[in-house]
């Protein structure tokens, strides 16, 4: 066992996942940017929560996406569920392609990452569509999940410098 | 030794019917949510009730931190800002006579009129703790609800304006959804013409109106206030002024300042009384209740509108 799988690891950066994504979850919710229209803001959640899985899949269970994400579908007024759902099934897909993506460079993540998000913002829309829910403009939506694409290079810095989220490849993860 | 465990997890059978429940469970949720949406939406009040005022603590110094912020970045316009409030004081000095005179005149009218000014008219005043957090929907969390009386469906205004209505209460919080938010629809009056339209929010600052009668009778600058059909709102409180955007549409500048909510009034409305059904004549209760003798020399004739023939054959036999 080495450092970045030891049981320590995996469960301090699990515990650390929650406590971040309860700290953006509050950001979100803070009463400041109540008058600002034009273009939405990012969807940090789904960035920080695919970053890690991208890294390290261990840290990112499905049980802490679904608290946190159940969560947040709550607390921000949307469907109760329909995102969470969304976000797992990706994760799940995602975690399945991770081992060919960690080959390759950056960009590659990056176009995984951003299909993944429009892909779910479509998703997302058509169900609500199929509901017969009042739905918010699809431009804006749209605009909406390339701001988050946008922001992930810096969400991966991020992670990758301050919390020192290393990636795992799959040498690695063989030599075992 | 092991391979990364939660690479190989995935291929387990266990890991998978997991997965499927879960996404089967969560499916049930989404539809209960579309088919049963008031339970589903009370429960989610009472999430918020229950997680909200725990976040308090950490919520309020960072708000506060960055309103200051926010004031400290206006000290570098301090000059500018000076002037201009000079100016509008003036020109507020010359409404402040006005106002008087017609307080003064007000005064007296009311009281040659004997009016009764609508007691009920009272509010609650709550503050706000958390907006929406998403980028597609604009309400707020008050921290007065269901304890302090709150129900589904009131006014809110800050000091000038209408902010929206309540809709969701908890135990302790209640949500205001603000007039620019997409689902928010309110009437309005348009002033002076005494034009009804509809409020319709869309995600920007300036809320459509639509269903405008006659739009030439409709000018920028226009006052709009709530017209109180459909006895949601009361009637006549403030929304703000008419503008004329670039596409010719119509839309309301609001009074209140939605990017500075920090206290809001949650106006206690009442439902009319109704009429619902045409008069009956006023007179004792009938038939008469037991007991009830009549005067000696005196018939008892059949109900009086029926006598009057006001009510169809066949009602009362």
């Amino acid at each position: 066992m080495n450092g970045l799988t030891s049981a320590r690891h995996v469960w301090s950066y699990r515990a650390l996942f929650l406590v971040l994504c309860f700290c953006i979850i509050t950001l979100m919710l803070l009463p400041l940017g109540l008058n600002d229209a034009g273009l939405p803001g990012p969807d940090l959640l789904l960035a920080v929560t695919f970053a890690w899985l991208l890294r390290q899949p261990a840290v990112v269970p499905i049980a802490s996406i679904l608290i946190v994400f159940l969560l947040a579908d709550f607390l921000f007024q949307r469907p109760p569920g329909l995102w969470t759902l969304l976000v797992i099934v990706t994760s799940e897909s995602l975690r399945r392609r991770r081992l060919t993506m960690t080959e390759f460079p950056f960009l590659v993540e990056w176009s995984a990452f951003t299909g993944a998000v429009i892909g779910m913002v479509i998703l997302n829309h058509l169900t609500l569509w199929i509901l017969m829910v009042d739905l918010p403009p699809l431009g804006l939506t749209l605009a909406h999940g390339l701001v988050t694409a946008a922001i992930y290079p810096l969400v991966v810095l991020v992670s990758k410098f301050l919390f020192g989220l290393r990636k795992i490849g799959p040498a690695e993860a063989e030599a075992l | 030794m092991a391979k990364d465990p939660y690479d190989e997890d995935y291929a387990r059978p266990v890991r998978r019917l997991l997965l499927t429940v879960l996404v089967l469970c969560l499916i049930a949720l989404v539809l209960v949510w579309r088919i049963d949406n008031p339970r589903v939406e009370r429960m989610r009040a009472a999430v918020i009730d229950r997680v909200v005022p725990n976040m308090e603590w950490a919520m309020a110094p960072i708000t506060g931190l960055a309103r200051m912020v926010d004031d400290f970045q206006s000290y570098a316009r301090l000059f500018e800002q000076n002037q201009e409030l000079r100016r509008e004081l003036q020109q507020m000095r010359a409404w402040r006579e006005a106002a008087l005179q017609l307080e003064q005149e007000n005064a007296r009218l009311l009281d040659l009129n004997r009016v009764q000014l609508d007691p009920e008219l009272t509010f609650v005043t709550g503050i706000v703790m958390a907006d929406a957090g998403g980028p597609f929907r604009r309400s707020v969390l008050i921290n007065v609800g269901a304890r302090d009386g709150i129900l589904d469906g009131w006014a809110t205004m800050d000091g000038l304006g209408v902010v929206g209505r309540v809709s969701g209460v908890g135990e302790r919080t209640s949500r205001v959804l603000l007039l620019t938010d997409s689902n928010s629809r309110i009437p309005v009056t348009i002033l002076p013409s005494g034009q009804q339209a509809l409020l319709m929010g869309d995600n920007t600052q300036a809320p459509i109106l639509e269903f405008i009668e006659d739009v030439e009778d409709v000018s920028a600058g226009d006052r709009v206030v709530t017209s109180g059909d459909g006895g949601l709102f009361p009637p006549g409180l403030l929304v703000g002024q008419i503008v004329q955007t670039t596409d010719r549409r119509l839309r309301a500048r609001l009074a209140a300042d939605l990017a500075r909510l920090n206290f809001l009034r949650v106006m206690r409305s009442h439902p009319g009384t109704s009429l619902g059904a045409p008069g009956d004549l006023i007179g004792p209760p009938w038939p008469p209740p037991e007991g009830f003798v009549l005067p000696p020399g005196i018939q008892p004739t059949p109900r009086p509108d029926a006598a009057a023939r006001l009510l169809r054959d066949g009602v009362f036999p």
